[in-house]
């Protein structure tokens, strides 16, 4: 047993070592910015033809938001497993008249395997970041986070890479063996940060009344517990003291977002227990979630604006009924949400037939005609049974594209390497923000 | 062996002692563990507090305790990421393999403890290490543990994606309900034509989560190759990696035929699109 002096002693070197580890929070960019002057890498930057909206983070610092010419980094569960998320981004995209490339030469960022099974390494998962960033760099398109655990895992990568010299010399070897440059973006982007940006065009098409309607929103913890610095915040929600998305564009929008006790928590989606424990997310789930924002808030909807959230909240309601919690409490993304208030079809584009809780109450809520839409949605997937081609949201991949990460004359040109450009729409800050 | 401040001697495994001499209570579980096992907990221990991050993430800890009070996992199991970061800061080799044999699997990788840290501790970090060791070194607890994840590490290592709507069976995801996979019956339409109905061409599929083109899935698996994650695999499941080298040996085959296919286009190409071999 250690006696008072010993004790003493051990707090005192525990607290030496932490202030000597230097283990300071830097804006990441600025070491960017130098290792790109000495040739180390290339920054990405955010250019006037991306019409950036400028935005806050946690500690203040200014978030230059891409709106325009994006790459969309899909999420390899949403696409799977909620496919209207993706098709509800895209879809506001082209009604605000953004241009954007969706391919099929991204893989996902495979955190979703690392933080369930740990079957990789930080320098893969860096090599990973970074050949998705050349690619995006490469067809001369921002890239756009769809996930929050891709949003958190880019951004450890980035400075990982920023840091390590040993971890950066050996991404950028590989990268060199298939002919690929190391870039970083000036900004790693959620796309919720996007719509937050964008809520004034989403307001000025809103054709949906949304002001009867109680939103709870669940915050995703990997958009702001994993390199907490970059997060987007707003004094005008919730003062400043959680983050701005995705509460923003719901208020926006008009709908009450209402508070609950549990806010903090995770959703228990676990990685690996929403596929091999799923005893322990539906518990979590249910029990400090879903009870909290329908017994404490009387929420018509949950928000939220990560993949994980979506479907553990979501799939895990069912079986509660089992258990007297008899609650399905509709759980879309920000994006869907906002879709739905734009006039968007609840089956074709928001696609909620996917989703396991019932939504026709928060449809009937919004006034949104879903039998009408259902019953066209069961005609159009007849035609699609009887061999119709598809409707899509933008041109379908050429056939080479099955096989080739073509450049379909993207290259880039050297000005891209170009110092920053002045943002040209007003900040969040200068009243921009959702009121 | 040292003892991990204010926390009960309550390991998982005898020490040499106990196990000469047997204490009258056991633990559940605990068991003497074998010259083999302890001679890798000791390597692992030794790489472990090698790993530059071991440096990076463990800070210091108080034992204040704001990280177990916000942490999912320690309300439904017998796991504290108080615990862990003891571990990690004080802990020796038995106590580390201890850990490994089934709390670093409790922990959901929220880092609601790396935010409630007032050490800047990376907690969820340093168990993502310990996992790694765990799996790098083929225990026998982490192949039990990840046994189930072998279609999604499939689907993740040859095309880069974790989610196929396929995967999404209804015997097996009985608890989620029969709306959960979109393509119940009430839709009198297959699982494919639901994703037909996607209005995105590249989710126009069911076997993955979108359609990958081929030379991307080589660049992925050619970064595997080159990190040291194939090896890792192997040390999990040998099988399973047999396989994947197979598929990929396929889709490198299917590239070069459509290299030749598509000469002509490629030749008028700069970049990746023209260089790379697969």
């Amino acid at each position: 047993m250690l006696n008072a002096t010993q004790i003493r002693r051990v707090i005192e070197e525990r607290t030496e070592r932490r202030q000597g580890t230097g283990k300071k929070v830097v804006d990441v960019r600025e070491e960017m910015d130098r290792l790109e002057e000495q040739g180390e890498l290339i920054v990405h930057r955010v250019r006037a033809e991306n019409r950036p909206v400028e935005m806050k983070t946690l500690f203040g610092w200014t978030k230059r938001i891409p709106t325009d010419r994006l790459w969309h980094h899909k999420s390899c569960g949403q696409c799977g497993n909620i496919p209207g998320y993706p098709s509800s981004l895209l879809w506001v995209m082209n009604e605000t008249g953004r241009e954007y490339l969706n391919e099929p030469h991204q893989t996902s960022c495979t955190a979703w395997n690392y933080h369930g099974t740990a079957t990789s390494n930080p320098v893969a998962l860096a090599a990973v970041a970074a050949r998705n960033f050349h690619r995006a760099y490469e067809t001369h398109h921002f890239p756009l986070i769809h996930c929050g655990t891709s949003f958190g895992d880019y951004k450890e990568m980035r400075k990982l890479l920023v840091e390590n010299t040993e971890v950066r010399h050996k991404v950028r070897e590989i990268l060199r063996s298939m002919d690929r440059e190391l870039v970083l973006p000036e900004e790693i982007v959620h796309y919720s940060e996007w719509v937050q940006a964008m809520a004034p065009e989403i307001v000025a098409r809103q054709k949906v009344d949304a002001s009867g309607v109680v939103a709870t929103v669940h915050e995703p913890c990997h958009y702001y517990k994993m390199v907490p610095e970059d997060a987007v915040y707003d004094d005008a929600v919730y003062g400043g003291q959680r983050p701005a998305v995705p509460t923003g564009i719901l208020l926006a929008l008009g709908a009450k977002v209402a508070d609950y006790s549990t806010w903090y928590d995770c959703c228990g989606f676990g990685f690996r227990h929403i596929l091999s424990e799923r005893e322990f997310s539906r518990s979590f789930a249910n029990l400090r979630k879903i009870r909290p924002m329908v017994e404490e808030a009387h929420s018509d909807v949950a928000i939220t604006s990560d993949t994980g959230c979506v479907t553990t909240l979501d799939k895990s309601q069912w079986i509660g009924r089992a258990h007297g919690q008899p609650y399905l409490l509709p759980v879309l993304s920000d994006i869907q949400f906002a879709a739905l208030t734009m006039g968007a079809h609840p089956y074709k584009i928001a696609q909620l037939h996917w989703h396991a809780a019932p939504v026709d109450r928060l449809l009937d809520r919004l006034g949104i005609d879903w039998r009408s839409a259902k019953a066209e949605f069961l005609e159009y997937l007849q035609q699609l049974k009887s061999g119709a081609a598809p409707e899509v949201l933008h041109a379908p991949r050429e056939e080479i594209e099955r096989f080739f990460a073509i450049n379909k004359g993207q290259v880039l040109p050297e000005e891209i390497r170009e110092k920053p450009s002045t943002p040209v729409s007003p900040t969040l800050v200068e009243g921009r923000g959702p009121r | 062996m040292s003892v991990v401040a204010h926390l009960p001697r309550r390991t998982l495994s005898l020490t040499e002692e106990e196990a000469d001499s047997p204490p009258a209570m056991h633990l559940t579980g605990r068991q003497r563990m074998t010259d083999a096992d302890r001679s890798l907990s000791e390597e692992i221990y030794r790489e472990f507090r090698g790993d530059h991050r071991h440096h990076d993430f463990v800070l210091g800890c108080l034992n204040c305790g704001e990280c177990t009070t916000g942490c999912p996992a320690a309300r439904f199991y017998d796991f504290s990421p108080r615990e862990m970061l003891q571990i990690a800061q004080n802990g020796d080799a038995t106590t580390l393999w201890d850990a490994m044999q089934e709390k670093i699997w409790a922990c959901c990788q929220c880092y609601t403890c790396n935010m409630r840290c007032r050490f800047g501790n990376d907690i969820a970090g340093i168990i993502s290490v310990m996992r790694e060791l765990s799996v790098r070194h083929g225990i026998e607890a982490t192949r039990r543990t990840l046994a189930p994840f072998n279609r999604s590490l499939t689907l993740l290592m040859t095309v880069g994606t974790q989610v196929s709507s396929d995967m999404i069976q209804p015997d097996f995801f009985r608890d989620w309900g029969p709306f959960a996979t979109g393509s119940d019956k009430s839709w009198g339409v297959t699982p494919a034509i639901m994703r037909k109905a996607i209005p995105i061409d590249v989710l126009q599929t069911t076997t993955s989560s979108w359609e990958v083109s081929v030379q991307t899935s080589l660049e992925l698996f050619r970064i595997y190759e080159e990190t040291g994650v194939l090896d890792m695999l192997r040390g999990l499941d040998p099988d399973l990696t047999d396989m994947l080298i197979d598929i990929i040996e396929e889709r490198r085959e299917e590239f070069t035929e459509a290299r030749e296919r598509y000469r002509a286009d490629l030749d008028r190409m700069q970049g990746p699109v023209a260089t790379f071999s697969g």
